[in-house]
């Protein structure tokens, strides 16, 4: 940066830049027992997104054989009484021989 | 810096459960981060909890690296962001006024009106508290802006690309940073 015209104060601000400079520069190194935390913590994360998957699918297979369930039940009773016809109905049937399809 | 190790190949080998893979990525990545938190946070910061919690987001979110940038280039975005993220937690300052500096600080400040010689590392750590202290009293954005044009060097192009910002509205913020520090330095040289 040019401060050759800045204000006194850009001069200062730049001097106290570059005064604090080696602060702000990066490790080359891993810090002792960086890799082996980090590398604990992303196993552990990584069990658990792969429990919650399992979970989530082991669930939606579960909504999954309900619905079916539910759904050939309900079919089952409406095909059950399909021909449940009240007694009165059922004699009228039988006696005009009246063909159910 | 994409050279020393083949990230495409740490990649596919992470991906079928290989942790040495995992391990290269996090030895190539972590100067990276390092520098990035080291520059956007104050240094008393935790900040091997925010490397690790970068790293943990990339890792979680590698399925979204697409490969046609380099890897350090897509983690230093999300690591800027996380430090941002932690900024807007933190309060801003309303101002610094001199009775707020340590007796160190107060001679760094002074040091550095004198424009005095190379600080050992002490004074370098005293110089950096006063940095953050007059950084603090800036917006998360205002103080990764002026950090990067100031400390990085960076072009106003990289920091629109970075950011996503136009070039005119960071030339507009630089501009007001640039006044609020002025006004700050010079608040703190009168009530000396």
């Amino acid at each position: 940066m040019n401060m050759e015209n800045s204000p006194q104060e850009d001069q200062k601000w730049q001097s106290l830049l570059e005064r604090s400079k080696p602060t702000f520069a990066g490790d080359a190194e891993l810090p002792f027992g960086f890799l082996t935390s980090t590398l604990a913590r992303l196993k552990a994360e990584k069990r658990d997104r792969d429990l919650l998957e399992r979970i989530g699918l082991r669930a939606l297979f579960a909504s999954i054989a309900i619905l079916i369930t539910v759904g050939g039940v309900s079919v089952g009773v409406q095909l059950q009484n399909r021909f449940d016809f009240d007694p009165a109905v059922q004699s009228l049937i039988q006696a005009d021989d009246v063909p159910i399809s | 810096m994409d050279s020393p190790i083949d990230v495409a190949d740490c990649l596919q080998r992470w991906k079928q459960g290989d942790e040495s893979a995992a391990e290269e990525l996090i030895r190539h990545l972590h100067p990276v981060i390092s520098r990035i938190v080291r520059t956007h946070l104050p240094r008393r910061d935790h900040e091997d909890d925010v490397i690790q919690e970068i790293l943990m987001k990339t890792f979680s979110r590698l399925h979204q690296y697409k490969g046609d940038a380099p890897m350090s280039h897509w983690v230093s975005r999300l690591a800027l962001t996380t430090c941002l993220d932690r900024l807007r937690a933190q309060k801003i300052r309303p101002e610094v006024r001199w009775t707020d500096l340590t007796p160190e600080e107060s001679t760094e400040f002074d040091a550095a009106w004198l424009g005095s010689t190379t600080p050992d590392a002490t004074e370098a750590i005293h110089a950096r508290d006063l940095v953050d202290k007059l950084l603090s009293t800036l917006s998360p954005s205002d103080r990764s802006l002026i950090l990067l044009v100031d400390l990085e060097g960076r072009s106003l192009e990289e920091i629109s690309q970075s950011t996503g910002w136009g070039i005119s509205k960071i030339k507009m913020r630089l501009f007001r940073v640039r006044a609020q520090l002025r006004k700050m330095i010079q608040n703190l040289e009168q009530r000396k």
